[in-house]
């Protein structure tokens, strides 16, 4: 087109097309900040795999999430460390516990991660360092999220009980927190005596995990398929690390409902900004409409007018975007600062703008139709 | 039809018997609710090329619908539009807007300018929707601008030219496109005197220079003596048809 008429529209007229550059960037800032919170929040319910090492997690058939993780058979081990594949097998034992830290204060529910102390371990290997992890040697030592301390009434050193048996705090890390509870660390010894059994019951040897290192991490996927095909019938099966980050995630997203309440979110966002962007464009539309009727009149068609009003309808997409991804940054940032969970993946950040681009090109069609009334015999009346 | 099924030479045979817009047994009636208007009632015409024809009468009497019909902006309800030999409302949407573009210019009463573009981009906008490129484009935009004698003012945005400037951008506009058939509603009624009289000169010459149909509605009675062709409407009927080749020779 030898004239931009769509562009220099646009930059002419900037304050009528404000509003709805600023609709869609507020779209575009809701759904962008959205799904970071929600994927840091929900990926925090993987944080069991994502902080560790491991290529395989091998636990109860069908489980969903870690914390619902059941005890598998005691031979499971043998027949992991049997595979020629297999380079390492670490325990995880997951523990359910009731913390208090003095008398006046309520319990806590949390979860106990029983792992292997050594400096090289695999479980939280992304998280904790070498030395702290060395401190839950200690008999009856746990380690804490730091921001988990004033929330459990202790501080690093204190001591507190949990399920009835005195522990003390010997550290505080960070990025423990996991969704649905308080996540403590403790070695795999302590962790079983913090097991309550109920009475009478004899101990019970048996892990809630296994992480397994391979010789080849690449062949993950096939080793997986092939313990699942082959020896999984002795009571366990095998996910890759991430099978089982997103079975969590998705588990937390999808099954409790949650997901669907995010989802209704952003429909609700996505439809709020058409209905003000539409609307703005409409004015503009209307506001020119003389113009396109007398374009009309010379023989230039509705679809090429058209063609002008959706242009129009991608650059306000294109700028809300800019802005509303640079707001999103500002946010972003000031939630990391906080120890906000917020997380944004590439893919689901094209998805959010390419979301942003379909509501500012829907408002454009809906904008379209004002060109209904650019019909330039009105113009001779 | 397809307009480009018209061979050009069929479209300048029938141009040069002068004949530019036969309308023929026209009519035309508006509706609101369930009270119809009559607004045409079987009323026949022959515009010419080369000439200036204005069409005059009160508010009201049919004028500017008779300028939609025969523009190819409003179908009838009966009768036909022949445009250049060509029977506009058997057109299909496209080809009639085709048409449009190919062969009529329009000027309306409000000048209708894109506040955004300076009067080059106004008048070079139809251009580039004919298929001209850039420089060809702006090579006639320049000419048709200078012709209604704004080449000094062509960077200039509407908000800057006055009225009388604005409509003669609006005429430049439709020039440009170099249509053998110009409508013009009411172009002098929103100027003052001088500008008016400058404005029905340019369509005059229009009409001269270009060999081109100008038809223009007015109640301006100023554009009486600048006619070549005076038709006298009156409720949806031509009472009269004055031609005023006469008095331009003794005024010459």
């Amino acid at each position: 087109m030898i004239v931009a008429l769509a562009r220099k529209t646009l930059i002419h007229e900037w304050r009528r097309f404000f509003p709805a550059v600023l609709a869609v960037a507020f779209s575009g800032l809701l759904l962008l900040v959205q799904t970071a919170l929600v994927l840091g929040i929900f990926g925090s319910a993987a944080v069991f795999v994502d902080k560790s090492r491991g290529d395989l997690w091998i636990g109860y058939p069908g489980t969903r999430s870690v914390e619902l993780g059941r005890a598998i058979p005691l031979d499971s081990e043998i027949w992991l460390r049997l595979d020629p594949a297999v380079a390492r097998v670490e325990s995880f034992l997951w523990v359910d516990g009731d913390w208090r830290s003095r008398s006046g204060q309520g319990a806590v529910s949390v979860s106990v991660s029983g792992i292997e102390p050594g400096a090289d371990g695999l479980m939280f290997a992304r998280a904790l360092p070498a030395e702290m992890r060395e401190r839950l040697r200690q008999p009856d030592s746990v380690i804490v999220d730091h921001a988990d301390l004033d929330k459990l009434g202790v501080s690093v050193g204190g001591r507190a009980r949990i399920n009835g048996r005195q522990v003390q705090v010997v550290g505080a890390a960070q990025q423990l927190r996991a969704l649905g509870g308080v996540n403590i660390l403790a070695s795999l010894d302590t962790a079983r005596r913090l097991r309550y059994l109920g009475d009478g019951v004899a101990d019970d040897m048996r892990m809630t995990y296994y992480v397994v290192k391979l010789h080849d991490p690449g062949a993950a996927p096939a080793v997986a398929a092939r313990l699942n095909r082959e020896v999984a019938r002795h009571g366990f099966e095998a996910w890759t690390s991430s099978e089982f980050s997103q079975r969590a995630v998705s588990f937390w997203m999808f099954e409790t409902g949650a997901g669907l309440g995010v989802l209704f979110m952003s429909l609700v966002v996505c439809v709020v900004g058409v209905v003000i962007t539409s609307q703005t464009l409409m004015a503009a539309v209307a506001g020119s409409i003389d113009e396109y009727a007398t374009l009309h009149a010379l023989g230039v068609g509705l679809r090429e007018l058209r063609r002008v009003v959706l242009e129009q309808a991608a650059w306000v997409g294109a700028g809300g975007l800019l802005i509303g991804v640079l707001g999103s940054a500002g946010a972003l940032v000031l939630a990391f600062q906080h120890d906000v969970p917020v997380a944004l993946g590439v893919i689901p950040g094209l998805i959010c703008a390419g979301l942003v681009m379909t509501i500012s090109l829907l408002s454009g069609m809906a904008a379209v139709r004002v060109l209904r009334h650019a019909d330039a015999a009105n113009l001779l009346r | 039809m397809n307009i480009s099924s018209i061979p050009p030479a069929q479209v300048a045979d029938r141009a040069a018997s002068a004949v530019a817009i036969r309308g023929t047994a026209l009519e035309k009636s508006y509706r609101s609710g369930k009270v119809s208007t009559t607004v045409l009632r079987g009323l026949s015409l022959e515009i010419g090329l080369g000439e200036l024809t204005l069409v005059s009468g009160p508010s009201g009497c049919g004028k500017s619908t008779l300028l939609s019909l025969l523009g190819g902006l409003l179908q009838p309800d009966a009768g036909r539009v022949h445009a250049l030999g060509v029977d506009l409302w058997a057109l299909a949407a496209r080809d009639l807007e085709r048409f449009r573009l190919e062969h009529t210019g329009f000027v309306f009463q409000g000048f209708n300018l894109f506040g955004a573009l300076s009067a080059l981009e106004q008048v070079m906008l139809p251009l580039g929707y004919l298929g001209l490129d850039s420089g060809t484009a702006r090579l006639r935009a320049e000419e048709a601008l200078s012709e209604v004698g704004l080449s000094d003012r062509i960077a200039l945005r509407p908000s800057a030219l006055s009225g009388g400037e604005k409509q003669r951008v609006a005429i430049a506009r439709a020039l440009a496109k170099q249509p053998q058939l110009l409508f013009a509603d009411e172009p002098t009624s929103a100027l003052d005197a001088a500008s008016g009289q400058r404005v029905i000169e340019i369509l005059h010459r229009i009409a001269r220079r270009h060999n081109c149909a100008v038809l223009c509605v007015s109640h301006d009675p100023r554009l009486i003596g600048q006619s070549d062709r005076v038709l006298q409407m009156e409720d949806g009927c031509i009472l009269a048809d004055r031609r005023q080749f006469e008095q331009k020779e003794l005024t010459a």
